[in-house]
């Protein structure tokens, strides 16, 4: 096939607009006469809650408080729609939001997000997830904190292990980690006739368009979402953060309505990649070929779901790496805690597996006496090759070049036994 | 209030400032200056670098009366008669711009080390840049175009 | 003391909703007056280069120059939805439904062309001509694209969850201070399946990043959330990578043509980073013999497991 432009190094069409910083990211976005919104978000990882506004909404310069009671489908996510636009009865994380502040400017909303009363009356909460799966742990939604659970089972997880020369276990842990992307949130609002226009910076703005009409209870053609530059995502601005509270202000006020977060306030309000308890047993007969490999992989979801279903799947699907191994048992979880709520994360899940499968790995070539690129070679995907949920390898599967081109750069000595 | 003068991009401005404003209030919200973004806000991610007296300064850390006689460059006025500068192409050409939220910063940085070291070590590039962060590039094409800029400029 | 070590880590990435979601991808193609040829999709530039990527699969069909496309993305009133830009799905899927939409505007294109001069060949069509000479008429094309998966069986987790996987090698050196526990990587090789390389400038762009990502993963990132409250929530206590952190990667592109993707193309975006933390965890063990089973591997993890190391050998 002879190709023109694929293949070129084109240069990026937006990074004209960048070098001399005309393009326009949310923030530098102002529309006259706009009105500033600020977030009031609890300060307790589990509580019931009772919020008074009076104060806050009597203040000369703000426009109006925005709570539970303004919005007309409280209910919301990407997949389980366990968040509340503002909660209502109860906090389940501390960065929950509350109460949404309206005003002329930022100080008065600053002012008067310290005027607003929030009693809190605080429940007894669970931040480890293996604590969370038990029957009597503090629940946050519903009768288990057991969000999902993947099987996966190839073959004969018994026999396999039976049969290997050498088995090696192990347990790895992983943090919550943030994004970073570099531009904290921020949008504003306006409205074009009736229709009501969000301009932010999002990762999917046809399923925030979406968010926000079912929030607000309007059809879907009355929300418009434009999206400026986008300062970095990494999977951070999957989920909604500010957009159904501005588009939900400039509609009852009529008014443009712009909120931009600070550093501080980013980290606490958009999604963490899981943690994860990843226990792995591997065994491989004594040329190094893979015969069983048992996981048990717990992922803390924090307060809601998000992506949590998919991510504990696509951790599951992942738990093998990118091996030919015969006889497979995984069991991913994905759990509730009173933590940061766990979402997408460049990886989705399958990122956290090979900090486990890559060191069984070389646990296995150190005890058999084989090097890290063999055993690896040995084992490794090819096309025709069959994965732990069965499906077949049918096209393009070059990790054999892969692993061998770093191992030549690198130097490393491999010492060839059954490749 | 209070009025100051100050130079920005060549021009002279004087303006009403508040006691509190920080110099990045007032180059965003007074003078429309979008250009330098906020990131932080504490110094720590060099988005709102510009560059005050020859000096890079984090604009979120110094208060707007400090400005007052100074003569500030930022993003908006490196450009000369619509021609780009040797930074900025550089940039372009090497790959280094990815989301674009820190390249302002980041050009006005790597400009204020090639006023002062016209031809920088790879190892004085990431010095020069290290108050500088970038999520998305893993700086090592920011360094390459810093590099080009380097010879850009000498043949200018 | 300072000791070396080497470590690899090799991973696979099934790209793509997955499991049997739905998984689409729209595009519309549309020639403008001025015979260039615009694209509407809504699939987000969120700084990976899907706006240039997915402009020279346009471009490549049409046989125009990049500077020909004018791509549209940000407006939902205007737009199609593209699903969203994550799970590494743009340049395979959105570039597949850009494909079919230019293809069929092509088809088209050479209809009324055909009809109304006789001009057979695609290279003989002038775009600004076929323009002027049919003002009154819109020609445009709609592509959309559904990824293959399906769902997998509730007790076995048996199915075909995704398609396609991309693959991902890291290879690192590190040298390890044991006085102070400070892992520094000295030396670090990438090798990226992409399919086809629709712009290698722009993949090693990728690459890079997803290096840095990674080995900050692996050695700096924490949130310390104690009782549900994040401790480090500030860019002063919650460490990313500097310039000086971060050494020149070597980075290798494998190209191996993937059937189903626009030009052979698959995507990348996830994988560049996946691979970076498990080669530094085997290549800290490497150097120290220690196994860091605990991220972030900081230096006071790693001075704690030397001294456990000693106290196992007394």
């Amino acid at each position: 096939m002879k190709l023109h432009v694929v293949g070129q190094n084109n240069m990026r069409v937006d990074a004209a607009a960048k070098v001399t910083g005309k393009a326009l990211y949310p923030e530098d976005v102002s529309l006259e006469g706009m009105f500033i919104g600020k977030t009031l978000r609890s300060h307790k990882p589990h509580a019931c809650i009772t919020i008074d506004t009076s104060r806050a909404e009597a203040m000369e310069g703000v426009v109006k408080v925005l709570t539970y009671k303004d919005v007309p489908h409280n209910h919301y996510g990407v997949l389980m729609k366990d968040h509340e636009v503002f909660c209502s009865e109860k906090v389940r994380r501390i960065g929950d939001p509350i109460a949404f502040v309206v005003a002329v400017d930022e100080e008065v909303a600053s002012k008067a997000l310290a005027k607003i009363k929030v009693e809190y009356r605080e429940l007894k909460a669970v931040f480890d997830p293996e604590v969370a799966m038990h029957q009597d742990a503090p629940k946050l939604h519903g009768e288990s904190n057991i969000v999902y659970h993947y099987k996966l089972r190839q073959g004969d997880i018994e026999k396999g292990l039976e049969e290997s020369a050498v088995v090696v276990e192990n347990t790895y842990v992983t943090p919550m980690v943030d994004h970073v992307f570099l531009q904290p949130e921020a949008g504003v609002a306006h409205m074009e006739k009736d229709t009501i226009v969000v301009t932010t910076a999002t990762q999917y703005p046809h399923f925030d368009q979406l968010e926000i009409a079912e929030a607000l209870e309007v059809e879907k053609e009355k929300v418009k979402v434009i999206n400026a530059a986008v300062g970095g995502a990494f999977g951070g601005r999957e989920d909604i953060t500010l957009q159904i509270h501005l588009a939900l202000a400039t509609k009852l006020t009529g008014k443009p309505v712009k909120a931009v977060y600070s550093r501080e306030e980013s980290f606490i309000a958009h999604a963490k990649r899981h943690a994860m308890v990843m226990t792995y047993k591997t065994g491989a007969d004594e040329e190094g070929k893979l015969k069983a490999m048992e996981a048990r992989i717990i992922g803390d979801t924090g307060a809601y779901a998000s992506w949590a279903i998919n991510i504990m799947r696509k951790a599951g699907v992942h738990a093998t790496g990118p091996y030919e191994i015969p006889n497979v048992k995984v069991d991913s979880y994905a759990v509730y805690t009173n933590n940061p709520f766990g979402g997408a994360m460049r990886g989705f899940g399958a990122t956290q597996p090979p900090i486990a499968h890559e060191q069984q790995m070389d646990m296995l070539a150190e005890a058999l006496n084989i090097d890290p690129i063999s055993i690896r070679l040995t084992n490794a995907f090819k096309i025709g090759s069959k994965t732990a949920t069965g499906q077949i390898l049918k096209d393009s599967v070059p990790l054999r070049q892969c692993i061998e081109a770093v191992a030549e750069k690198l130097g490393f000595s491999v010492v060839s036994r059954g490749v | 209030m209070k009025e100051i003068k100050l130079k920005v991009n060549h021009k002279d401005y004087h303006v009403a400032i508040e006691e509190d404003m920080r110099l990045l209030d007032l180059l965003r919200n007074r003078l429309n200056l979008t250009g330098t973004k906020e990131g932080c806000g504490e110094g720590e991610c060099g988005a709102c670098t510009v560059i005050m007296d020859g000096i890079t300064v984090n604009s979120c850390m110094v208060m707007a009366f400090q400005a007052e006689n100074r003569e500030i460059f930022t993003i908006e006025g490196l450009e000369k008669g619509g021609r780009l500068d040797p930074i900025q192409q550089a940039f372009l050409d090497e790959g280094a711009v990815q989301c674009g939220f820190c390249t302002p910063g980041m050009v006005l940085s790597a400009k204020a080390l090639l006023d002062k070291n016209p031809k920088p070590t790879r190892e004085e590039i990431r010095e020069g840049i290290s108050g500088n962060l970038c999520r998305c590039t893993g700086y090592n094409k920011i360094v390459d175009a810093i590099e080009k800029a380097s010879e850009y400029r000498k043949e200018e | 003391m300072k000791k070396r070590g080497k470590g690899i880590g090799s991973i696979f990435y099934g790209t793509g909703y997955g499991n049997g979601f739905p998984d689409v991808s729209r595009s519309v193609a549309v020639l403008r007056k001025d015979g260039k040829v615009k694209i509407y999709t809504g699939a987000t530039e969120v700084g990976q280069g899907s706006k240039t990527v997915l402009s020279q699969i346009a471009a490549e069909t049409l046989g125009i120059s990049i500077e020909d496309v004018i791509f549209i993305c940000e407006d939902t009133s205007i737009t199609p939805d593209a699903g969203t830009a994550a799970a590494s799905r743009q340049t395979y899927n959105t570039g597949n439904a850009i494909k079919k939409s230019c293809e069929e505007l092509k088809r088209k294109i050479i209809d009324v062309t055909v009809k109304a001069s006789g001009a057979d060949a695609w290279e003989e069509i002038n775009l600004r001509d076929v323009a002027l000479n049919h003002k009154g008429q819109i020609l445009k094309g709609e592509g959309e694209f559904i990824a293959e998966t399906t769902e997998m069986k509730d007790e076995t987790g048996q199915g075909n969850p995704y398609w396609p996987y991309t693959f991902n090698v890291y290879g690192v050196e590190v040298e390890v201070d044991t006085t102070n526990g400070v892992v520094e990587v000295i030396k670090a090789v990438c090798a990226q399946d992409v399919g086809r390389a629709i712009n290698p400038k722009l993949i090693e762009g990728q690459m890079d990043g997803g290096f840095a990502m990674g080995l900050s993963y692996a050695l700096f990132e924490d949130l310390n959330i104690k009782n549900g409250e994040i401790k480090h929530n500030k860019l002063t206590n919650y460490l990313i990578p500097t310039a000086m952190d971060v050494p020149d990667l070597e980075k290798i592109i494998v190209e191996d043509p993937e059937a189903t993707g626009p030009y052979g193309a698959k995507g990348i975006g996830e994988p560049v980073m996946i691979g970076v933390a498990p080669a530094i965890l085997n290549a800290i063990y490497d150097a120290i013999g220690v196994r860091i089973t605990e991220l972030p591997a900081t230096p006071n993890k790693i001075l704690l497991a030397l001294k456990k190391k000693r106290e196992v050998a007394l």
